[in-house]
């Protein structure tokens, strides 16, 4: 079955490979660039007017059109910049790169002229979005610091596990069945101050885009979503920067050219000062965070250019000087963007990603010192074949080598009653092999199909342990153990994933769209908390834990009205998942040298409504998004056997986000909330054992936290700019939950206390919520 | 564990508020609880049987007067009687008919009958190391900022650990012979995966004043023992599962359907008085 599709499917590459040679072309291809900084535009429409069709740019910025010989007009167009038109005589290949100017702005509402198709509608894509950084910044945001992961939790499908985290659920998937891609190369844990804020720099980002379905076979390895984040890659025209002075944290950001329109850089740092603001106050509780990105570029010509992103960053959070612990990502990649041909344009990337925490405890009688990490470094060659303008192939192998340490404790003081131990360390390789194609079959009709060979090898060197019960966790017993040699083979897992999408216009503003992805994950996080915490180490898939695997099929109606200036969109989906990671009942999973004892998988399904409306230009710009689904697991060993809700099932999620620019001096944003309460485990009722009261749990989930709504505004000051000045400032005020509803973070129970240090044996449920109103200011300059 | 976590984001963000709220719960069931202990010492061994209330309840467990018990070593059955003084403070407490001490390999196994329904438990009985010695020191932070006035005494603990043996351990610190816990949700033991061989001077729970004695008693456990502590402390001090994972009642070696533990242990206690 697998063998036949897979045939099919070679067969129709070759047939159109040979329909194609039939008739000369010559192809234009070239980078579009915003005129002000040099930055590629991603995703920019490059339309051949006298054809009607065209293309549009890739992630690098590329474009490639090939055409018969003849004279054409080619438009090029992108949101928020000056639409461009350029007539070819073609008679050759011909090499053409464009900058498109920003926009004036317009304090009217924009007049759309263009007729062209918007992407909303005309775009294969679905289940897909991009984030404007622009907009991000002018929302009102928690401590007055841009995130957007704050915002992808307001997207349609998308679920946070409630204020203050850094988490986001996608289609009924948990928060470690995303992938979060900085410049390609994987986060592992997102989170600042345990969520507060995430890794990302607003000041950095050049262009975000989440998807949750339609996944193009190039992107592989979790289940539920690929939430992609670039970096600028500096401005390559003059020097500049920005810096920004907020509430707990401040920016600075330096870009410019190291040589004009070649090459640049951008260097940016942020730090947090909370630590600054304890030691004021005499206290030895020290936190803080800080993250750096660096990238430089060299763009030789178009079809030579070169880059090297960095990011660092780190948590460090110290108790008395006695009790402390951190944690980090950094992560490098070198790209090499490069052209074979008029129409093949390669990637090539090296991409390393590492993780580690540490906790430590300085004490001669206890000290200890706590360390795990994660290393991986991944080769990635892809390739983008455009054929005609009707094809657009894409093709490519990458190979991830990883290396997870969950975890090696060592005494710090030479009388402390720790021993020097360490869990076995885990190796995987991972290869992918991906083809795909997006095709225009008429003018109505586009496919885009494509097959990702997944080839996941759990490697030596490693002692596994053979288990008489392999999920007996009270008294778990080796019956043997296996060596295996460094890069030794211990399990492979193969798996073929298909990918589909179609789109139909069924006019010039409305479409339809289909969708079906099959993702496998072989990278599992080891936790059983709704949210995960730095502190949870991962594991690759081995003779214990099987890959998870989740087939989604998704529908959609997509429409402009008012002229393509509001978009639409109504999508349906169902997603299963087999072999969901999960674990045992009261499972222990830090330093659990049995830990794979603990595993129990099982199946997760989610199926759920979508609906949008989104306003890109003019004054007012924003999106109203909602969400309807539920999704359950079914995982024997826990909770008795029976099906549960999955910890982020929430039923409704409304979000309404709003900005508005009322002059040249003042803008302002809005964000409105609404989500029915998470499920939660309460106790039915309660004992004593000991001197202990205990709860009784009688199911998991059965509770539904209260309901989570607020409102947060903000708004933008620009002071006219000095024309002796060479920098521009902007103030940012935000209020946080303007009417300060106590939402429930966490209900967890307590005994009564009768008076100081004196309990009752009964108990009650403490609600905890985290943020009250919260009015900050951050203070920005641009130069 | 995890509770600390929110309470670290807390900290950090200088903001967050807890507030009692009223869950809205249905009637449930209530479950067996049995709550017992055979330890070497020669004395009348005691076994708890009791029920479960509802959360709002008043008061806690509802005593079981009318079970049958009794405790067997595979040769010698022991039979028990409840509350034969008898005392109203110990309704639903059942002690052996005669006195007796646990023996170091043996296993005993546990069987209530209650209302026509059959629970059996079973534990091993395991050695335990010796205390070496307790100490007093001044706790520097106390002494400077005392939360009760003159309780800046801090007992030390020494042991042993034997390395060639797999153990578990259980704690109990007295004041004065009153238990005392650093919070209410607190269980002190421990496996000893990650122990090296010496144990010096690990600080116990509370504070101590001058004149005041300071006693530690310490149990063996088997790893079922140790299994269900640990799943115990992690129930009482759960976050509701946003961090940590949802909770859930602890595994216990109590078989049809009742929740608790029934314990064998060895039992090592040290006492020490603070002096000038």
């Amino acid at each position: 079955m697998k063998h036949t599709s897979l045939v099919a499917f070679l067969a129709m590459i070759f047939f159109i490979s040979h329909q194609s040679s039939a008739q000369e072309r010559h192809t234009v291809n070239g980078y579009v660039k915003d005129a002000e900084n040099g930055e590629e535009l991603i995703g920019a429409t490059v339309l051949v007017k006298e054809l009607g069709t065209g293309t549009v740019t890739n992630v690098y910025g590329f474009y490639a059109v090939s055409i018969p010989p003849g004279t054409y007009t080619f438009q090029f167009s992108y949101i928020g910049y000056q639409t461009i038109e350029q007539t070819f005589d073609l008679k050759e290949n011909v090499e053409f790169n464009i900058e498109l100017p920003v926009e004036a702005q317009q304090m009217d509402e924009l007049i759309i002229t263009d007729e062209a198709i918007d992407a909303n509608v005309s775009d294969i894509k679905m289940s897909k979005n991009e984030l404007d950084i622009k907009q991000v910044k002018k929302l009102p945001a928690l401590f007055g610091e841009p995130d957007i992961i704050k915002t992808i939790q307001l997207l349609p499908g998308v679920i946070s596990a409630g204020e203050g985290t850094s988490s986001f659920f996608v289609r009924g998937g948990s928060a470690d069945q995303n992938l979060i891609l900085i410049d390609e190369a994987p986060i592992y844990d997102p989170s600042h101050l345990f969520g507060l804020f995430s890794v990302f720099n607003a000041d950095v980002i050049k262009d975000s885009e989440l998807y949750r379905g339609g996944i193009p076979s190039r992107y592989g390895g979790r289940l539920s979503s690929i939430l992609e984040v670039r970096t600028k890659d500096g401005n390559n025209k003059r020097l500049g920067g920005s810096a920004g002075l907020g509430l707990l944290a401040s920016r600075f950001m330096l870009e410019g050219p190291i040589k004009k329109d070649k090459s640049s850089f951008i260097v940016s740092g942020r730090r947090s000062y909370v630590d600054v603001f304890l030691k004021a106050t005499n206290q030895d509780n020290l936190v803080h965070f800080y993250d750096v990105n660096a990238k430089v570029n060299w763009k030789h010509n178009n079809n030579n250019r070169f880059f090297l992103a960095l990011y660092l960053g780190r948590d460090v959070f110290s108790f008395e000087d006695v009790f402390g612990f951190d944690w980090g990502n950094t992560t490098g990649t070198f790209r090499w963007n490069h052209l074979y041909n008029d129409r093949l344009f390669s990637n090539t990337s090296i991409i390393a990603s590492h993780f580690d925490y540490k906790l430590a405890l300085e004490d001669d009688a206890q000290g200890f010192d706590w360390k795990s990490n994660l290393h991986e470094l991944t080769l990635k060659q892809d390739f983008n074949y455009f054929l005609n303008t009707s094809n657009e192939f894409e093709f490519g192998y990458h190979v991830t080598y990883r290396q997870f340490s969950p975890g090696r404790i060592s005494p710090t003081s030479e009388s402390s009653l720790f021993a020097e131990r360490a869990i076995d360390k885990m190796y995987a390789l991972d290869h992918a092999f991906y083809v795909g194609n997006q095709q225009k079959v008429s003018d109505r009709l586009t496919f885009r199909y494509g097959l990702r060979l997944s080839v996941f090898q759990n490697i030596g060197k490693q002692d596994v342990f053979i288990y008489e019960d392999p999920k007996d966790n009270i008294d778990p017993t080796r019956i043997d153990t296996v060596s295996y040699g460094a890069f030794e083979n211990i399990k492979t897992y193969v798996n073929l994933e298909p990918r589909f999408s179609a789109r139909y216009l069924l006019n010039a503003n409305s479409s339809v769209k289909l969708s079906y992805n099959r993702m496998v994950q072989n990278t599992h996080l080891i936790s059983s908390g709704t949210v995960p915490i730095p502190f949870n180490t991962w594991s690759p898939s081995n003779p214990y834990l099987e890959p998870q695997i989740a087939d989604q099929v998704a529908a959609g109606y997509f429409r402009n009205i008012k002229d393509n200036s509001i978009e639409l969109s109504a999508e349906v989906y169902y997603k299963d998942i087999q072999n969901v990671t999960d674990f045992a009942d009261n499972a222990q999973l830090f330093f659990n040298e049995d830990l794979t004892t603990e595993y129990r998988q099982g199946n997760s399904w989610s199926y759920g409504l979508e609906l949008m409306a989104q306003k890109k230009e003019g004054r007012f710009t924003g999106f109203v998004s909602y969400t309807l689904s539920k999704t359950e697991r079914d995982v024997p060993g826990v909770n008795n056997d029976n099906p549960f809700l999955a910890n982020y099932d929430r039923r409704h999620a409304l979000n309404l986000v709003g900005t508005y620019d009322l002059s040249d001096q003042w803008q302002f944003g809005a964000n409105l909330s609404y989500s029915s309460g998470r499920p939660i485990t309460v106790p039915a009722g309660r004992y004593q054992y000991d001197n202990y009261q205990v709860d009784y749990i009688t199911e998991r989930n059965g509770y539904a936290l209260p309901d989570f709504h607020k409102l947060d505004l903000s708004a933008t000051y620009i002071p006219k700019k000095n024309k002796d000045r060479k920098w521009q400032s902007s103030w940012v005020f935000s209020v946080y939950n303007i009417y300060s509803r106590k939402n429930a973070f966490t209900i967890y129970t307590r005994l009564k206390e009768l008076d100081d240090d004196v309990y009752s044996d009964e108990k009650e449920a403490v609600k905890i919520s985290l943020f009250p109103i919260l009015p900050s200011v951050t203070y920005n300059i641009k130069f | 564990m995890k509770r600390y976590i929110i309470a670290i984001l807390a900290m950090a963000v200088l903001a967050s508020c807890e507030e009692t709220v009223q869950l809205d719960l249905k009637e449930t069931e209530p479950v067996v609880i049995i709550d017992g202990l055979v330890s070497d010492q020669f004395k009348n061994q005691y076994v708890k049987v009791s029920r479960s209330v509802d959360f709002y309840a008043e008061g806690t467990s509802k005593a079981i007067t009318n079970a049958t018990v009794s405790v067997t070593d595979g040769t010698t059955t022991y039979n028990y009687i409840h509350n034969p003084t008898p005392d109203p403070e110990n309704d639903g407490l059942y002690f052996s008919e005669v006195r007796f001490a646990g023996e170091v390999g043996k296993t005993y196994e546990l069987t209530v009958q209650v209302d026509g329904a059959t629970y059996t438990a079973e534990d091993s009985l395991y050695p335990v190391t010796a205390i070496d010695s307790l100490t007093f020191i001044i706790n520097d932070d106390e002494f400077e900022e005392p939360e009760r006035e003159g309780y800046y005494y801090e007992m030390l603990f020494y042991a042993h650990e034997p390395q060639e043996t797999e153990d578990f351990y259980l704690f109990k610190f007295y004041r004065n012979d009153t238990l005392v816990l650093d919070s209410p949700t607190d269980i002190y033991f421990s496996n000893d995966d990650l122990l090296a061989e010496e144990i010096n001077g690990i600080p116990t729970a509370s504070f101590y004043k001058m004149g005041d004695t300071g006693t530690v008693e310490m149990y063996s456990i088997s790893n079922a023992g140790f299994i269900y502590y640990n799943d115990l402390i992690n129930l009482l001090q759960s976050d509701g599962g946003m961090f940590g994972s949802p909770p859930v009642n602890p595994r216990t070696n109590v078989k049809g359907g009742a929740l608790g533990f029934f314990q064998a242990s060895s039992v090592v206690s040290e006492t020490i008085k603070v002096e000038e």
